[in-house]
């Protein structure tokens, strides 16, 4: 029984793949347009950590779960 | 150690008001009235002596600051939203605050999954009233068939994803941040809590705030639309 637990904890945390590949990317972008344009990198950096933070949430859904699963179902 | 932690996780009474057979105030409630007397203490002390003609460096420092959150919301809400600025302002300052208590000390009050909430639901009411105002309520029932009306559904179902959204994105950051240095104090509980805390707390607590708040200013400025 605790095995399952285990595993479907694990697999919830796997939703941090997304969140580190989106980020990744979005900050390439970002460092591409700061280095094409380097007097807009106030506007650049504010919409950059918006997003960020945005698909950060992803992530921390995931761990949430994970932790309630480990914390509430675990023996 | 399983134990310690969810003890840690729930929310306990702090003290009990002996009237009307004992109301119970949770921890959470307590942290917020001590944030809520740091502000106005600080709103008070801060603003005494305002002049127009040579002003203080308290005063020039006060108007920049807040001068920048206002141009700051003003860009994304308009003419129209100028009258949420204020409360925006006071969401962002409570945030901010309620996320650093863990630097003193004492467990944030966003851990408590209520006070998210309870914000979260602050800001649908905030946000479907501005549209009702802008719009009229005939033209609050029409934006839900706004792009075409066969996503009428999907907007519907909008109203109750944004709040549980932006809850569970605060909620989310603060206990996940809790438990990590819960854990961290536990295996190496001296100098190693430091760096962490100070990123967790001071660095993920603000930019939690902005986004609540920028995210909240957002939808406002897309439903007024």
């Amino acid at each position: 029984m605790s095995t399952l637990i285990a595993i479907g904890a694990g697999i919830a945390v796997l939703t941090g793949i997304g969140a580190g590949i989106g980020i990744g990317i979005a900050t390439s972008k970002a460092v591409d347009a700061i280095a094409r344009q380097p007097e807009a990198d106030g506007k650049i950096t504010k919409a950059l950590l918006l997003g960020c933070a945005l698909a950060e949430a992803t992530a921390v859904y995931g761990l949430v779960i994970g932790i309630l699963i480990i914390l509430f179902l675990g023996q | 150690m399983k134990e310690k932690l969810m003890a840690e996780l729930q929310t306990e009474t702090a003290f009990t008001i002996p009237i009307l057979g004992g109301i119970d105030i949770p921890e959470s409630v307590a942290v917020t009235w001590l944030i809520m007397a740091l502000l106005v203490l600080a709103s008070i002390i801060l603003t005494r002596n305002l002049k127009l003609n040579n002003p203080g460096k308290r005063q020039l420092l006060l108007e920049s600051g807040i001068g920048w959150l206002y141009d700051f919301f003003g860009d994304i809400l308009g003419e129209r939203g100028k009258c949420y600025i204020p409360w925006l302002c006071t969401v962002i300052l409570y945030i901010g605050c309620a996320n650093m208590t863990g630097l003193i000390g004492l467990k944030p009050p966003t851990k408590d999954l209520n006070v998210t909430a309870g914000l979260a639901v602050m800001s649908i009411v905030l946000i479907e009233y501005s549209c009702l105002k802008v719009k009229g309520s005939k033209g609050f029932v029409h934006s839900f068939a706004e792009p075409m009306p066969i996503i009428a559904p999907l907007n519907v179902l909008e109203l109750f994803i944004k709040p549980l959204s932006l809850c569970m994105r605060l909620f989310g950051n603060v206990v996940g941040a809790f438990v990590v240095m819960e854990l961290i104090k536990l295996v190496v509980p001296a100098i190693l809590p430091v760096p962490f805390s100070m990123y967790f707390d001071i660095f993920d607590g603000l930019i939690q705030a902005y986004v609540f708040v920028f995210l909240t200013s957002l939808f406002m400025k897309e439903a007024m639309e």
